[in-house]
């Protein structure tokens, strides 16, 4: 790999060879910048900023050369959609440009994470109580996924649904329906009840996206709320 | 004067229209926004004439919604001092006016195995003050006199053991002096004069003068809607249902009503507990019991005594709340992200992002949106080095949060009385009509006329609850 970009030594094109590997200076000094970027790739607006070169459209042509002798490829960055990557063809994107697992082509895969967090929840619907590690295995055994999760990504589902109040985390203490579970081991149980609709929230003005605005005598009040109307119709 | 908003003025202000007059209100809404004053500055800033503000704040002292007390204040010569009478509006007593349904409901629930048809109202009136529904009427005109020299705390002082005090204002010193110790708050001392309940009761009203309404020698009592029981009880027990488990509803109720009166921190043995428990919730073991109790966040334990600690429980119900109406408002990737922030830590946002599943390119704007709305705080951190680059910190901050929600629980339940009675103004015509009779048309009205007021009585209340979990919230 690290031959790759010694190409200083080839003089000129071999006879019936595709000539990916003759490059320019500047395209040399592109590939070699973008190469020592490995898996996080750069941009192209810093490309011009590194290596001080003026000519924006220099580097349009490097790139566009290095991406049709596929010595480098573009990556999708989640961190900003509209800032694609260089990478070298040898690296793989890291974590950070990815976005991990629960990321697919720099998008959120959402079908996962909202299948596994059913799958989750039926699975403590009957079991009432479980660990990450323990679901991981339940899952593991439903076959439901072609992949292997970690304990780690089982708990950041699990964690998740703890977050929307589906389940709760409660730390074992070995009695009741934690008896199998060893002393002090983090398990999630299914929430007995659904989350309690707010008192606020359940008038108009609780949900209401203008309630800023409303004043008794504003041009939105209560008396000409479109929203209390609609509420009142009976 | 915690709770004392922008819409829970205007929220005072229509209550006192509604039930005095605008002249009443407008006496009271000058003490409210300006807050204690003397009768001739009311009558100034009012522009009313001071007979006609001393009729206002007869009315609105009779009705406990405005306390004056006697301020000494330093007089012109050297060492005299004057005596000038002060007004201050109880904010939370006008807003306990919108209350009294649920009040009657709750005395009614609790009394009425309790007062049967035979009881004599001396009997009926006994028991509601030693379940605390009636107290004794604050004095009329407590003096306050000009602090002592050594009554002030010192301004410099070192040392780790330093205590900070808290200033305490005019108005808390007043109320404080106006309302009775405990003891003879709840106690019953008859007036030999005074025989029937209906002269006493008649005592109350007759023969009062500004600052002399009320004799404090003369049986006269307030509904007392202040240590309204279980105001916040129910409200409590249902936050930790919805938390936990019926069988966790179950075992709050039972300590409370097992400690008689509501206090911040409620201690009962194992045993006590149990002895409740089984009164409602039969078949329970004690293992069960103790598994349940384990349970609980906002239960302690120490050799078998278990100790509730209902401000833990009050924030609960309070953080409850909002998150409802963030995941309502903004919908539930906010909800998530709000969710995420409420244990006080900031987080920047790619953390947030990972954490609540929130795509990365939505994370920023779902944080704008609740940072628009006073929902998070922002903060901005350079770091240093050769590269800057610059991170988004994000954090809730309860204190100015849980403010801005109470004000809009005022503004709420201001918005339901004013459609109240712009619907109930609709429909006068019809409500003069004759009821023999009417035609399917002004049946219709009628009836959903009907649902409407119940619609929006039973609402109130509802909303009030929450009132209730935040009136407190720098508990």
């Amino acid at each position: 790999m690290s031959g790759r970009g010694g190409i200083s030594g080839v003089k000129r094109p071999r006879p019936g060879s595709n000539g990916s590997k003759e490059l320019t200076a500047d395209e040399h000094n592109v590939y070699n910048l973008i190469k020592s970027k490995g898996d996080m790739g750069i941009w192209k607006g810093d490309i011009r900023k590194e290596l001080n070169i003026t000519n924006a459209k220099t580097i349009d042509n490097c790139v566009k050369s290095l991406l049709l002798k596929q010595m480098i490829k573009e990556v999708p960055n989640v961190q900003a959609k509209g800032k694609k990557r260089l990478m070298a063809m040898e690296f793989e994107p890291s974590k950070e440009l990815t976005g991990g697992v629960w990321y697919h082509e720099g998008m959120l895969d959402e079908d996962l994470i909202d299948n596994l967090k059913r799958v989750c929840l039926q699975r403590l619907s009957k079991q009432k109580v479980a660990t990450a590690d323990g679901m991981r295995h339940e899952i593991k055994m439903t076959g439901v996924f072609q992949v292997d999760f970690t304990v780690e990504q089982m708990k950041d589902i699990l964690d998740n649904l703890v977050l929307e109040k589906q389940i709760s985390r409660v730390k074992s203490n070995g009695m009741g329906e934690l008896a199998s579970f060893p002393i002090n081991a983090e398990c999630y149980k299914l929430k007995s009840q659904r989350a309690k609709v707010g008192d606020f929230s359940m008038i108009p003005c609780g949900v209401c996206p203008r309630i800023n605005h409303c004043a008794p005598d504003g041009v939105i009040s209560p008396v000409t709320c479109v929203y209390y109307t609609k509420w009142l119709e009976f | 004067m915690a709770a004392l908003t922008p819409f829970g003025i205007k929220l005072a202000v229509h209550i006192i229209t509604t039930d005095f007059g605008n002249l009443v209100s407008k006496i009271c809404e000058c003490l409210l926004r300006r807050g204690t004053l003397s009768k001739a500055l009311i009558s100034r800033f009012t522009e009313l004439p001071q007979d006609k503000v001393k009729k206002c704040l007869w009315v609105l002292i009779q009705h406990n919604c405005v306390q004056a007390f006697a301020l000494e204040q330093e007089g012109g010569g050297k060492d005299t001092t004057v005596v000038v009478t002060q007004y201050m509006a109880l904010f939370n007593n006008i807003i306990h006016r919108l209350r009294f349904p649920k009040f009657m409901s709750i005395v009614s629930k609790e009394q009425d195995t309790k007062v049967r048809s035979s009881d004599t109202h001396q009997e009926s009136f006994t028991k509601l003050v030693r379940c605390r529904f009636v107290e004794r009427c604050p004095a009329p005109e407590p003096l306050i006199s000009l602090p002592n020299e050594g009554d002030t705390p010192a301004k410099k002082g070192g040392g780790r053991n330093k205590v900070f005090m808290k200033e305490v204002t005019l108005e808390e010193r007043a109320l404080a002096a106006a309302i009775p110790m405990d003891a003879e708050r709840f106690s019953i001392s008859y007036d030999q004069g005074v025989d029937s309940d209906e002269e006493k009761i008649e005592s109350k009203i007759s023969g009062l003068k500004v600052g002399e309404k009320r004799k404090q020698d003369s049986l006269d009592w307030d509904s007392e809607l202040d240590t309204m029981g279980g105001k916040k009880e129910p409200a409590c027990v249902e936050h930790v249902r919805a938390e936990y488990d019926n069988v966790a509803a179950v075992i709050l109720k039972s300590m409370l009503e097992g400690a008689k009166h509501t206090v911040s921190s409620v201690s009962l043995s194992l045993d006590s507990i149990f002895e409740e428990v089984i009164k409602s919730k039969e078949g329970l073991t004690m293992e069960h019991l103790r598994y349940s109790l384990e349970q609980l966040d906002f239960c302690s334990e120490t050799n078998d005594v278990y100790t509730i600690n209902m401000k833990d429980i009050i924030k609960k119900a309070q953080l409850e709340e909002v998150e409802c109406i963030v995941k309502k408002r903004y919908g539930i990737e906010a909800f998530r992200i709000f969710r995420s922030l409420t244990n006080g830590r900031p987080l920047d946002t790619d953390k947030i992002s990972e954490r609540t599943f929130v795509d990365k390119k939505n994370t920023p704007q779902t944080l704008y949106k609740l940072w628009k709305d006073n929902y998070i705080l922002m903060e901005k951190v350079t770091t240093g080095g050769p590269r800057q680059a610059d991170f988004f910190l994000w954090s809730v901050k309860k204190g100015n949060l849980w403010h801005q929600i109470l004000d809009e629980l005022y503004h709420a339940a201001l918005n339901l009385c004013l459609r109240y009675a712009y619907e109930v103004d609709q429909e006068r015509e019809i409500q003069n009509l004759s009821i023999e009779n009417p035609s399917p048309e002004v049946k219709e009205r009628r009836m959903r006329l009907r649902n409407v007021r119940i619609l929006l009585d039973s609402s109130l209340m509802k909303l009030d609850d929450a009132v209730m979990i935040f009136h407190d919230f720098l508990l």
